[in-house]
């Protein structure tokens, strides 16, 4: 199959992780969920929340830490999404919300309006979030005045999968063995990020 | 490329006619565009362009802000000179963003004179 997998981009395009009828290990911290794809579909960019929730965000100033429940998904979902600010703070990703994303052993590395220029397909943004394991982000304004908010885009796809794990209808437990065991494909989608050393 | 790298719609306001002196003639020249529930997102405006006309009002100063003329209006930018009679237009402004409407208000008018604005903004978020 096919050469699906998350954080792929070619020039002005973003890739759904997917398609009809593949087989994705959903992995959200140290558990794994083994689907099929049933239906996906493309999200076109929309801004998915001000960190400030209004009430802007004050100078030299660290925000919060805000849950993004507009990238929650209903159940048996996942979604992919990469993302960018429209307003000029760093933004550090959480996902999920204790779980710091982009991180080094020194640093977490911060997001922050230059993304559209230094990486326009936004392929370093990619994150995944399975059914309501939503990812939460801080802002940090650096500027002497204060910022009137902290908005974030999205743009991604939607999947909606069938279990193929359990006694359900669409459950194949041959084909888990058989992912399991690397005799079929599967595309690993992660949901989340993982602590060090964890 | 992927997404646009310069965000905002660019539309303008209508002609607003400044028929009183002093933050206390101020008057919406630019409404942020709010649809509760309606409008997905928090929206801001960046002013681009104004377009001045000063009828007989001698010559005076514009001041653009914005809040509520009883709270006092912060202004955005500096005073731009109109003259008498004529027609002044400005650009190449700092991009000032402001996520509340944007009002303006004549310094003085002569007697029985107006002042025509209008802005161009972009649309942000």
């Amino acid at each position: 199959m096919p050469d699906l997998y998350i954080f792929k981009a070619q020039v002005g395009m973003f890739d759904p992780v997917a398609l009809q009828n593949h087989s994705v290990g959903i992995h959200y911290q140290q558990k794994t969920y083994y689907r099929k794809v049933d239906f996906l579909e493309g999200i076109p960019p929309f801004q998915c929340i001000d960190i400030t929730a209004g009430l802007g965000l004050a100078p030299v100033t660290p925000s919060g830490r805000v849950n993004i429940v507009n990238l929650e998904m209903a159940d048996g979902e996942f979604g992919l999404w990469r993302w960018y600010p429209i307003d000029d703070a760093q933004i550090r990703l959480y996902h999920p919300a204790g779980i710091a994303k982009y991180q080094l052993r020194n640093l977490q590395v911060p997001v922050d309006m230059n993304i559209l220029f230094r990486d326009p397909n936004l392929v370093s943004t990619e994150i995944a979030v399975w059914q309501n394991n939503r990812p939460a982000v801080e802002a940090i304004n650096g500027h002497a005045f204060a910022l009137g908010a902290v908005r974030l885009i999205a743009i991604g796809y939607r999947f909606h999968t069938v279990n193929l794990e359990g006694d359900g209808k669409n459950a194949d437990p041959e084909l888990v063995n058989a992912i399991k065991m690397g005799k079929a494909p599967c595309t690993d989608v992660w949901c989340s990020g993982r602590g060090i050393g964890d | 490329m992927l997404l646009a790298n310069k965000e905002g719609i660019v539309v303008t306001g209508p002609v607003v006619n400044l028929v009183a002196a002093g933050v206390g003639g101020s008057l919406v020249v630019f409404t942020i565009p709010v649809l509760v529930g309606q409008l997905v997102g928090v929206k801001s405006v960046k002013i681009l362009k104004v377009h001045l006309f000063n009828n007989t009002a001698g010559n005076t100063w514009v001041l653009i802000g914005n809040g509520l003329p009883t709270v006092g209006l912060p202004v955005l930018l500096p005073a731009m000179a109109s003259m008498n009679n004529l027609e002044d237009i400005y650009d190449n402004l700092p991009e000032v963003e402001s996520f509340a409407d944007i009002v303006a208000w004549p310094a003085a008018l002569a007697g029985g004179g107006t002042i025509d604005i209008m802005l161009e903004v972009a649309v942000i978020g």
